[in-house]
């Protein structure tokens, strides 16, 4: 750790910087109130409704309301990594600074203002249905820690095909969102399937700070196709057979999986104005679901507080309040079980679910079907997916007198520890497989 | 598809119009784009190297490439013939499905070099089967017979049985020659014809619309410890650019044999017009190779590209079932080359009068805006940008990134936005006044 005559030199700096922020806020906030930013605007450029926090209402509200910003989160202090792990600016119990995408879709405009420096990692994962209009809205509210890095966010829905660059959130051929702004990004939905969504600004850096999440469309099927004995249900694709054809994609419960990675010096640099060098790119922890093993198996997070719009850890672990997302995978004997595997790493990822047979029906969300319809799905028991693949396996659950385990992890080994240290960490999970009948209907994803 | 002389015209109207509103000292955003307007027409897409008797000489040289970052590396690389200088990567050779292919290769650098072309059967060395050579004491020395240091030849032959896309580079010490750019593409086109990928109905495409997207990677330490003649320690490997066609993002988007880039003559920018069942039925052509060290998971932004081939054999099954399969990230692995065919539809076909984007567009000082914008959401259109603001843009076109997503692989060394990234740009439909 660094000695003692460092550390007040870092204390100095940051409460430099502390107070940079706080006229950066204060001058912001009187732009905000007065409305006099107007002023500063070229004369005839038509201003536009605002959002952020105190504007005009959206014309359509969106579907999803996201913030981009800064945040703390939690990975396992030991072992170290001096000075980079644990961060020593980091607020008690956190140990790492991050960048996120935080959820407010139904927070009030004073809760949105008071979640600036609070994100989740993931960001929370999204759903929609095949066929619908979808609206979601980031708004750029700044750094707490860093308020000297006015970076303008984007939402990059990854995959989405055909998309213009209007709506496609890459700033060099459209354009981010600055500190201050909103805007409104809008999606038909027309091919179901498991997509990504991150923010592309210096994508290197938001990405890996953790601005990444899951984003999946419904298909049509679920609903029902009674010319093809297909009942109304749970499809991850529309595959046009009835759920008992071995093509099937019909499922009983279904858990994202979103694989990243977290380089300690690189947030550490992040934290500290320091400039990373990504060629030397090595990460030290591997995430599943914005956590390392064994808070992969932590519940999901308590929800939001209703007063102050703030994310309630999971019961019991007040170091998780802000990864919210348990990969925890349960099922009854006899159900089916649908795994959204992403990698938003930058590594090549192999996950291996020993015991269990996974049909791999879908990759970027396509199903696996030539054009001629042949069958390309496959079965086994190992995955390897690139930084920017998604894909879709189905397991069916055994039949089991007694709770089972299996475990779900990364093959390769080296991303298997945290930060190189004794016992397991990094991505793995269990699946737990109870008799028929022990465990409710799922209601959401990872539940 | 393109009038050369329409295209002119077009070129003329422009310009004349863009002089005309700057004398007339309006509307700053527009008239700047055309200004900065690059001979673009024709400069885009796969460049062949041909012969009529499909006998290629190549020339193993020492040159240099420039990297975005403003470095210059050393690189060895095969020039086209003897005289041409120094380019990287190699040129494309184009041939026709069972012609014989004679590369004759004269060699001027100062250790053995040689060529390997995986993915070809039955190759001679010098009229004899191309086999590894050992030394005296069984030690291997080469993947297969060299052109001797300083001024040796060797004559390379086969017969190209089999159309697709193929690697060739260096088979001598390929751990470090490769890494310093002896290496190229082969194109064998089927017997059905120039327009088809393989010879299956399904692989048609638009031929002015064929890409080649040939990944690399470099570090920079090794080269120069080669072109000094220095050792270098493989274990200390550590690729710190990563390229595409040769040249990191943005000289990815200037054209072909661009003059500022003399040693690196391949564009990577993918240009074409959005689908239309008359006039642009066709699908995109994109050839990806990769002569590096890890998978590199390539990422083009809004198109998923239906992989038909993989390492110059089509994917297809022996009834003739068809295993082709559509990606949004194309995993291209160490030594492979993917065949894959893309078509970009204009979807929701926005139109500022007829159908405007649902919600309201934010106003200019509420946005960041990138270099290649248009300032609107409509294809061929072209918004108000902020006072100063330089645009790439010239006619409203969209353009679309397409990158390795092994993010860091984006950057140059330590300078971001530099490596292997590149575009789609999708130009207006015809007619339209794009330079």
């Amino acid at each position: 750790m660094a000695n003692n005559d460092s550390l007040k030199k870092t204390l100095t700096r940051r409460d430099f910087l502390k107070l940079g922020g706080g006229l950066a806020i204060a001058v912001a906030g009187a732009g905000l109130l007065s409305k006099a930013g107007t002023l500063l605007r070229p004369a005839g450029v038509e201003s536009s409704p605002r959002s952020f926090p105190l504007d005009a209402p959206d014309q359509v509200p969106a579907d999803v309301h996201l913030l981009g910003t800064d945040g703390w989160v939690y990975l396992p202090p030991t072992p170290a990594i001096p000075p980079y792990h644990p961060d020593a600016w980091a607020p008690a119990p956190f140990t790492t600074y991050v960048f996120g995408l935080r959820d407010v879709t139904n927070l009030t405009p004073e809760q949105i203002a008071g979640q600036k420096g609070k994100v989740s990692i993931p960001a929370d994962m999204i759903w929609a249905d095949e066929g619908q209009d979808f609206r979601i809205k980031l708004t750029n509210p700044g750094f707490v820690v860093r308020p000297d890095l006015v970076d303008a966010h984007t939402v990059h829905w990854h995959g989405f095909r055909n998309q213009i660059p209007y709506f496609d959130g890459s700033p060099m051929d459209s354009f981010g969102v600055p500190a201050g702004r909103s805007f409104t990004y809008f999606y038909r939905l027309r091919d179901p399937g498991t997509y990504m969504y991150h923010c592309h600004v210096e994508d290197v850096e938001h990405v890996h700070m953790g601005m990444t999440g899951a984003v999946f469309v419904r298909p049509a099927q679920n609903a029902g196709n009674p010319g093809l004995g297909i009942p109304p249900g749970k499809y991850a694709y529309n595959d046009g057979v009835p759920p008992g054809d071995h093509r099937s994609t019909a499922y009983d419960r279904e858990f994202v999986m979103v694989l990243t990675e977290i380089w300690a010096m690189m947030h550490w640099n992040n934290s500290h104005i320091q400039a990373t060098d990504w060629s030397d790119y090595e990460p030290d922890f591997f995430l599943l679901n914005g956590r390392v093993y064994p808070y992969t198996l932590a519940p999901n997070g308590g929800g939001v507080d209703p007063i102050t719009g703030d994310l309630l850890p999971p019961p019991g672990y007040p170091e998780l309040q802000y990864q919210p997302v348990s990969s925890l995978i349960q099922a009854n004997a006899g159900d089916r079980v649908l795994l959204r595997i992403i990698n938003l790493g930058f590594k090549l990822q192999t996950m291996t679910l020993p015991g269990l047979n996974l049909h791999v029906v879908g990759k970027d969300a396509t199903l696996l079907r030539g054009r001629d319809g042949s069958d390309l799905s496959y079965h086994t028991n190992t995955i390897s997916l690139g930084p920017g693949e998604s894909v879709d396996a189905i397991f069916t659950a055994p039949n089991v007198g007694s709770q089972t385990t299996y475990l779900f992890y990364n093959r390769n080994y080296n991303h298997l520890s945290n930060a190189g240290g004794a016992g397991y960490g990094g991505q793995m999970t269990e699946v737990r497989i109870f008799p028929a009948g022990t465990l409710p209907p799922q209601t959401r994803p990872n539940t | 598809m393109h009038s050369p002389v329409r295209k002119c015209l077009q070129r003329t109207i422009v310009l004349l119009l863009a002089t005309a509103l700057l004398t007339a000292g309006i509307a700053p955003g527009v008239p700047q784009a055309v200004e900065a307007m690059p001979p673009m027409a024709g400069s885009n897409g796969l460049v062949c190297t041909t012969n009529p008797s499909n006998t290629f000489t190549l020339t193993a040289k020492a040159g240099t490439v420039s990297l975005p970052d403003g470095n210059i590396v050393p690189m060895w690389s095969y020039a086209a013939g003897g005289m041409h200088g120094f380019q990287y990567p190699g040129p494309v050779l184009c041939v026709d499905q069972g012609a014989t292919v004679t590369v004759v290769l004269h060699n001027t650098l100062p250790a053995d070099v040689s060529i390997v072309f995986p993915g070809q059967e039955g190759v001679l060395a010098d009229g004899t089967p191309a086999q590894p050579v050992f030394d005296g004491l069984g030690n291997l020395i080469s993947l297969v017979k060299p052109a001797a240091a300083n001024g040796g030849s060797v004559t390379y032959s086969f017969v190209a049985s089999e159309p697709g896309t193929y690697l060739y580079y260096s088979g001598t010490d390929p751990v470090r020659q490769v890494r310093m750019g002896l290496a190229g593409a082969l194109i064998v086109r089927p017997a059905m014809g120039a327009n088809f990928a393989y010879n299956s109905a399904d692989t048609e495409f638009n031929p002015d619309t064929e890409f080649m997207l040939f990944l690399s990677e470099i570090d920079p330490y090794l080269n120069n410890a080669m072109a000094q003649g220095l050792p270098f320690d493989m274990e200390t490997y550590r690729p710190r650019y990563w390229l595409i066609n040769g040249r990191g993002l943005p000289d990815t988007l200037a054209p072909n044999h661009a003059y500022w880039l003399p040693n690196q003559p391949y564009g990577a920018l993918i240009r074409i017009h959005p689908y239309d069942p008359t006039t642009n039925p066709l699908p995109v052509l994109v050839r990806y190779l990769s002569v590096g060290t890890d998978d590199f998971p390539f990422h083009p932004h809004g198109n998923h590209f239906r992989i038909i081939a993989r390492d110059g054999r089509l994917l297809q099954g022996p009834l003739g079932e068809d295993m082709s399969y559509e990606k949004f990230t194309d995993v291209v692995g160490p030594g492979q080359t993917l065949d894959t065919l893309f078509t970009w539809h204009d979807a929701n076909q926005w139109d500022p009068v007829t159908n405007p984007v649902p919600d309201p567009i934010p106003a200019v000082p509420d946005m960041v805006f990138g270099m290649w914008w248009s300032g609107s959401p409509y294809l061929g259109e072209m918004g108000p940008m902020p006072p100063g603001m330089m645009t790439l843009n010239q006619c409203g076109e969209y353009y679309i990134i397409a990158h390795s997503h092994a993010l860091y692989q984006l950057d140059a060394w330590d300078v971001p936005m530099a490596g292997m990234g590149t575009f789609i740009r999708v130009d207006p439909p015809e007619p339209n006044m794009c330079p």
